[in-house]
C-alpha cells in the first residue's frame, strides 16, 4: 500500500458535481438538496473558489443565472435564488437560513401578473412568462451576512460591511458600515 | 429514553449526549437536534419536566456553551447558537424558525476573520470555534416567541412578555411588554393578573 500526499479533498457529499459547476481545492459542499433546483444550463454557471463551506446551502440557480463566490467563504443552509448573476466576494460569511435573491421572481403589475400566473401553471402550453426584473446582486470581500437576513436585487453590498441577523437588505451598503432592521438601515461602522 | 441514549421513536440514528439531562417527562423529538452539539461543560443542556423539544430546534452549542430550557416550555423550532448560555425559563413558547444566537462566533474586525476563516478550512469537522465574547441570553418565564424572530447576544426577554414573528430584538425587552418589528420595539404593556376569558 502506498500513502500518496493528497491535496485537500473536495467536492460535494451527495455525489459528483453538475458539469457546470467548478470548485477550488478544499471546498466542501454539504446537504442532498443542494442542487435539487439547480436549472442553469450556462457554462461554469456555478465557480466556487478554494477553502470554502458551503454547508447545506441551496443552489437554486435558473436557466440563465450565474453565481461566482470567491475563496474561504462560510455558508451554513444559506439560500440562494439566482436568475441572473450572484457575485460574491472572499472570506464572506452567511448565516443560517439567510436568503440572497437577483429577481424578484413575478412582474409588480397587475395585469402581468396574472399572465405569469397562467404561464406558471399546468394549463400552459409552452408560452413565455413575462419579462421579470433580474439586478445583480454583488456581495465584496469580508462581508458578514447573519441569520435570517435577506439580500433583495440589485445590492451591493460593500467590503466589510456587517448585516446584523433578521435585516431585510433593499439598497447598497457602503464599505465597512453595519445595518439592521426592515428595511436596513445603516446604525454604524464595523469596528 | 432507552438506556442507550436514542429515542425509541426517533428518525435520526443519533444518542442523546452524556451531558445532556432531559427529564422523563419531558419530549424529545429527535437526536438530530443534537447533531450540531458540541459543549464539553457538564450539564450542558437540561430539558425540564413537561417540556417539549420539537423537530425545528437545533442545539449549536459550543464547547462552554449552556442550555436550560424550563419546566412546560415548548419549542417548536428554533436554532440556538450558544458558546456561553441560552436559557429559557418556565411555560415559554417558542414558535419555527426562530434564532437566539449569544455569539457571532467570529470577530468583527475583517482581518482577524480572515485568520478565523482560513484556520476554519483547515479543520475536520469545518465548525466555526468562537474566537469572540459570548454574551448570554436569558428568556424569562412565560414568554411567547412569534415565529422567524431573532434574538440577538445580551438580550433578556422579561416575564410574561410576546415578541412578535419577524421580531429582531437587539435590546432588553422589560417583563410584561409586547415587543414587535425589525429592529424590536416596545408596542404595549400586558397586564399581568389579567385574563381574556375569565
Amino acid at each position: 500500500m502506498s500513502t500518496t500526499p493528497s491535496t485537500p479533498a473536495s467536492g460535494w457529499s451527495n455525489g459528483p458535481l453538475p458539469a457546470n459547476v467548478r470548485i477550488g481545492e478544499n471546498t466542501l459542499i454539504t446537504a442532498d438538496y443542494a442542487f435539487k433546483r439547480f436549472r442553469t444550463k450556462q457554462a461554469d454557471a456555478l465557480c466556487i473558489g478554494s477553502h470554502c463551506t458551503m454547508d447545506g446551502v441551496h443552489f437554486a440557480i435558473e436557466q440563465s443565472g450565474r453565481v461566482s463566490i470567491g475563496d474561504y467563504c462560510y455558508f451554513t443552509n444559506a439560500v440562494l435564488l439566482c436568475e441572473l448573476e450572484l457575485r460574491i466576494g472572499n472570506y464572506v460569511v452567511v448565516g443560517w437560513n439567510a436568503t440572497i435573491a437577483d429577481s424578484d421572481f413575478h412582474p409588480l403589475s397587475p395585469a402581468e401578473r396574472i399572465v405569469d400566473a397562467i404561464a406558471c401553471s399546468p394549463l400552459n402550453q409552452g408560452r413565455p412568462r413575462p419579462e421579470i426584473a433580474k439586478r445583480a446582486v454583488v456581495i465584496e470581500d469580508d462581508v458578514w451576512i447573519g441569520p435570517n437576513a435577506t439580500i433583495l436585487k440589485g445590492v451591493r453590498l460593500g467590503a466589510g460591511a456587517w448585516i446584523e441577523a433578521g435585516s431585510l437588505v433593499t439598497r447598497d451598503v457602503p464599505p465597512g458600515s453595519r445595518v439592521l432592521g426592515n428595511p436596513a438601515q445603516i446604525v454604524g461602522e464595523v469596528k | 429514553m432507552n438506556p442507550d441514549r436514542t429515542l425509541p421513536w426517533d428518525w435520526y440514528p443519533g444518542r442523546v449526549p452524556d451531558n445532556v439531562a432531559v427529564d422523563p417527562e419531558a419530549y424529545l423529538e429527535t437526536t438530530y437536534s443534537f447533531h450540531l452539539f458540541r459543549s464539553a461543560a457538564a450539564d450542558a443542556v437540561r430539558i425540564g419536566r413537561g417540556a417539549s423539544i420539537y423537530l425545528g430546534v437545533m442545539f449549536d452549542v459550543g464547547p462552554k456553551g449552556r442550555v436550560s430550557v424550563g419546566e412546560f416550555t415548548l419549542i417548536n423550532g428554533a436554532r440556538i447558537i450558544c458558546d456561553a448560555e441560552v436559557s429559557f425559563g418556565d411555560y415559554c413558547l417558542i414558535s419555527w424558525n426562530t434564532v437566539f444566537m449569544d455569539t457571532c462566533r467570529l470577530p468583527t474586525s475583517a482581518s482577524l476573520r480572515r485568520t478565523e476563516l482560513a484556520s476554519t478550512a483547515s479543520r475536520e469537522p469545518r465548525r466555526l470555534e468562537s474566537t469572540t465574547i459570548a454574551r448570554p441570553i436569558r428568556i424569562e418565564r412565560n414568554v411567547w416567541i412569534g415565529f422567524d424572530a431573532c434574538i440577538l447576544p445580551g438580550v433578556t426577554v422579561g416575564e410574561g412578555s410576546v415578541v412578535g414573528a419577524r421580531s429582531v430584538v437587539v435590546e432588553d425587552v422589560p417583563p410584561f411588554s409586547v415587543a414587535v418589528g425589525n429592529p424590536a420595539r416596545i408596542i404595549r404593556k400586558l397586564d399581568p393578573l389579567k385574563t381574556e376569558n375569565a
